[in-house]
């Protein structure tokens, strides 16, 4: 063991360097932020002149100039010079002109796209993102490398992340390690929106869908009941989703349904109503009205002009976009139906593609612009209620139809086998902790394989297939994630796209409720799990006279920097989440197991190194003194529901204290749960009658005397010996 | 025992009680921070609670009418959070040891403090703060 005056010296020196490497490691970061929360011009996302703010040529080479938008959703055109005359050769969209799809930050990735007249991607480039994991873990290139595998591919085919598989038709596209969510987003983006334009272009053909046949017009329902059967739907937006101040109004409030149906269309119109509509219409149109009442914002748009697109509405079914011009619209004067209710503004629009078809279900979709309240700048945001025509008002009913899962769905379905054996792992873990009574009285403080047989595999486990293979280290941005998004935003789906992450979180929960954080930091974290793994291979090798621990007194001052660590990155995550990011990287487990100690920059390199290299000398540093992590788990440990045992012994008799590696008992013998490890040393003592004190010394008391020594009770004592009661009955009949 | 020195072991007034009697106690006790009778407790520190205990509600009123910004209300929730550790140190300083259900307490430390008020108005607010956000009346 070192001397404590040499301690002393290195333990301030130890903190001091580890705070100047925080400080380095967080300055370097931002020279990989290329295009990281960078401010875009505003007349990006509005100007007609799309091209003239963006590097639209980076994505369509040889192009030599580029159209206005055009279009819902809007794109440009690109043109080359040949011999005098413009050829058109492809088309160039924005990604948010077109989807609000978002990645793992919670907000969209721009995306410049450039698609050619065959609808082969020629070109991809990322304006913009706020992906935390692309600031400081994966350097962008690898989402620049990720995008470049679009080259070449039709907008048509059936892409997916994942392995390629033939016989389905699909090409897999290798995802960005330690980035999936990021990854699965930029493809749906990708995919949307060269479909949206690839459609509009005619490259894609609408999807021929078999006509609704409806049975004769029944008695006219009202208003309640066409609401109460779904052939009424309302879609409401607020105006905070839209970054609007609320003045007690929502800020679009909608109502609107199906009028080729006859009982719908004439409870709605009214007979002579429906009946002029239905003689307007040529076959294989379509009508449908809209109301709004009370909204604070028209749905038509008031930028509207005649001969122009109705650019708030449009109507979706599958893949296929339906938008009115305004020979699509009708007047709509008033509605029929008894109880419906009074409105402001109201329209009927006619969809003429053949594609459409009323049996099916399709969706309402009232396009927005997001306003950002820092920056003032728009982004586009869409909302969409589905309406599907009752099995009443169908001949035949409502037709089957497969919905396609929804991407996590997917991701879940795939790795169902690595879900499966983790959850496994987990449960058997569990088990054995609770089991933990038995497993401590089959040791000794000789002989703790009973115990460290299962929380080694723990660890195996956890630093193998949890940290190298699956990735799925919990982080602290994940709880500063969490903490923004229970307050500003919750998505199910953003969590759910991660399942390891997912399960791991709720088992971490749970347990740390339970038994503490000590049984995820000290069995499964990876992290954690390495670092003491390398502390007892160290003992092994003979490094042991090296190993020490830092004096109880030095102990109780730095075990409160991970406390400070955890509420200055929490702190700062309200001012900046991209600067809470960063400075999270005083957590070493990127490095360590996402990106790989020797493919990262020297200063993360050299962090990850010296914490997993002090780990050899001194039992877990990282967890002790810094972890934040760590720190955020330990408060809510204050009210663990079940902790290890005591005996009154304990104020007086340190045996176990001396053993402990956490330095997680105090002078009083009490341990502090917020710092215990559960490593269960001192439980093994607890009922080892050769190790805890006063149980050795009754042993001996009893061996002395021609005791039996009696089985050791929960409370850690021998059962006591009480004289068996004299039967008197006995007494007498032996007399 | 999860304990090993029982002169750390508290008992508030309420603690022998049973029952809904006893739960009723118990989230009386989440939510008064301030001694009870018999109690004892400094009277400036009492004072000054109830001070910025008022100003913390009027926060809330403020916000619930629409008239302070999520910051604020995050601010003010903040700083009386800060203040009850103080005001329970004095006047109820104990705090739950083991299951929820149990009948247990034990004296609490500055950190014990800290980590029971941080949480409890982390649920505490974020319902409130949610439940506004859900009216829409606080935007984020």
């Amino acid at each position: 063991m070192i001397s404590l005056r040499a301690l002393r010296t290195f333990a301030p020196r130890f903190a001091a360097r580890l705070g100047a490497g925080i400080a380095a490691l967080a300055l370097s970061g931002s020279a990989l932020a290329d295009t990281y929360e960078v401010k875009l011009p505003p007349e990006l996302a509005s100007s007609p002149k799309m091209c003239d703010y963006a590097p639209c040529k980076d994505v369509m080479p040889g192009a030599t100039h580029f159209s206005e938008r055009k279009g819902q959703p809007p794109f440009v055109e690109a043109y080359r010079d040949e011999a005098g005359e413009q050829k058109l050769i492809g088309y160039v969209m924005l990604s948010t002109d077109i989807t609000d799809i978002p990645a793992y930050s919670g907000k969209p990735v721009v995306t410049l796209i450039g698609m050619d007249t065959a609808g082969k991607f020629t070109g991809v480039k990322i304006l913009k993102h706020s992906e935390p994991i692309l600031l400081l873990g994966i350097p962008e290139s690898a989402l620049i490398k990720f995008n470049n595998q679009y080259l070449g591919k039709f907008v048509g085919d059936n892409i997916e992340i994942g392995k390629s598989r033939p016989e389905e038709n699909l090409i897999g596209l290798d995802a960005i390690t330690g980035a999936t969510v990021t990854v699965i987003a930029q493809n749906q983006v990708m995919m949307v929106s060269g479909g949206e334009v690839a459609k509009q272009v005619g490259i894609l053909k609408p999807v021929i869908r078999p006509q609704a046949k409806f049975p004769p017009a029944g008695p006219a329902p009202s208003w309640a009941q066409l609401v109460e059967d779904g052939s009424v739907q309302r879609l409401t937006v607020k105006p905070e989703e839209v970054g609007l101040k609320s003045d007690g109004r929502p800020y679009m409030d909608l109502w609107f349904g199906y009028l080729n149906q006859p009982t719908i269309g004439q409870a709605i119109l009214g007979k002579d109503g429906y009946a002029s509509l239905m003689a307007r219409l040529k076959e294989g149109e379509h009508a449908i009205f809209i109301v709004a009442d009370n909204s604070m914002d028209s749905f038509k748009g008031s930028g509207f002009v005649r001969g122009g697109i109705y650019d708030r509405v449009q109507v979706r079914q599958g893949g296929d976009s339906f938008t009115f011009r305004d020979l699509d619209y009708l007047n709509l004067w008033g509605i029929s139906a008894a109880g419906a209710p009074s409105f402001t503004e109201s329209a009927i629009f006619i969809i003429r593609g053949k594609s459409f078809s009323g049996a099916f279900p399709w969706k309402l979709v009232f396009l927005g612009n997001k306003i950002d309240k820092e920056t003032a700048a728009k982004t586009f945001a869409n909302f969409d209620k589905e309406y599907w025509l009752a099995a009443k008002y169908l001949e035949g009913g409502r037709p089957v139809v497969v919905k396609p899962d929804p991407t996590w769905l997917k991701v879940w379905k795939e790795r169902a086998v690595e879900i499966g054996a983790f959850i496994v792992v987990l449960l058997a873990l569990s088990a054995a902790y609770a089991s933990r009574d038995k497993l401590v009285r089959r040791s000794t403080h000789k002989n703790k394989w009973p115990v460290n047989a299962f929380k080694y595999t723990g660890w195996v486990l956890s630093i193998g297939f949890v940290g190298f293979y699956a990735m799925a280290q919990p982080s602290i941005t994940q709880v500063l994630t969490w903490f923004h998004s229970l307050l500003f935003q919750w998505k199910w789906e953003l969590f759910l796209s991660d399942p390891l992450i997912f399960v791991f979180w709720i088992f971490i929960i749970v347990t740390t409720f339970v038994w503490g954080r000590g049984f995820f930091c000290g069995w499964l974290c990876p992290f954690g799990s390495l670092s003491e793994l390398l502390f007892k291979v160290g003992q092994a090798v003979g490094l042991k006279r090296f190993q020490f621990h830092l004096p109880q007194a030095l102990h109780d001052k730095l075990k409160w920097v991970k406390y400070a660590v955890f509420f200055g990155l929490l702190a700062v995550s309200f001012f900046s989440m991209g600067l809470a990011e960063k400075l999270a990287e005083v957590e070493p487990f990127k490095t360590t197991f996402l990106v790989g100690i020797t493919n990262r920059s020297w200063p993360y390199s050299l962090f990850a190194a010296s914490l997993l290299g002090l780990a050899i000398f001194m039992e877990r540093p990282f967890c002790k003194y810094l972890c934040p992590l760590g720190a955020a788990l330990a408060m809510p440990t204050t009210f663990r529901w079940f902790g290890l045992k005591r005996k009154d012994e304990c104020t007086s008799c340190k045996a176990c204290a001396k053993g402990c590696g956490s330095l997680a008992i105090d002078a009083k013998g009490n341990i502090d749960q917020r710092e215990c490890m559960l490593c269960l040393d001192c439980m093994v003592f607890y009922y080892d009658d050769h190790a805890c004190p006063p149980l050795a010394q009754e042993r001996k008391r009893r061996t002395k005397a021609g005791q039996p020594l009696t089985p050791i009770n929960g409370k850690g004592y021998f059962i006591p010996i009480h004289p068996a009661p004299v039967d008197k009955k006995k007494e007498g009949a032996a007399a | 025992m999860t304990i090993a020195d029982r002169n750390e072991l508290r008992q508030p007034a309420y603690g022998e009680a049973h029952g809904v009697a006893w739960l009723a106690a118990e989230l009386w006790d989440h939510l008064w921070p301030w001694a009870g009778r018999g109690q004892p407790a400094r009277k400036a520190i009492q004072g000054a609670g109830f001070a910025l205990a008022i100003a913390a509600t009027v926060a809330w009123v403020l916000a619930a009418m629409g008239r302070l910004e999520a910051g604020a209300i995050i601010g003010w929730w903040f700083g009386w959070s800060v203040f009850e550790v103080i005001v329970r140190l004095d006047a109820k300083p104990y705090v739950k040891e083991g299951p929820w259900w149990g009948h247990l307490y034990r004296r609490a430390t500055v950190m014990d403090m800290i980590c029971y008020v941080s949480f409890k108005n982390l649920l505490i607010g974020a319902a409130l703060f949610i439940g506004l956000r859900t009216l829409g009346i606080v935007q984020v």
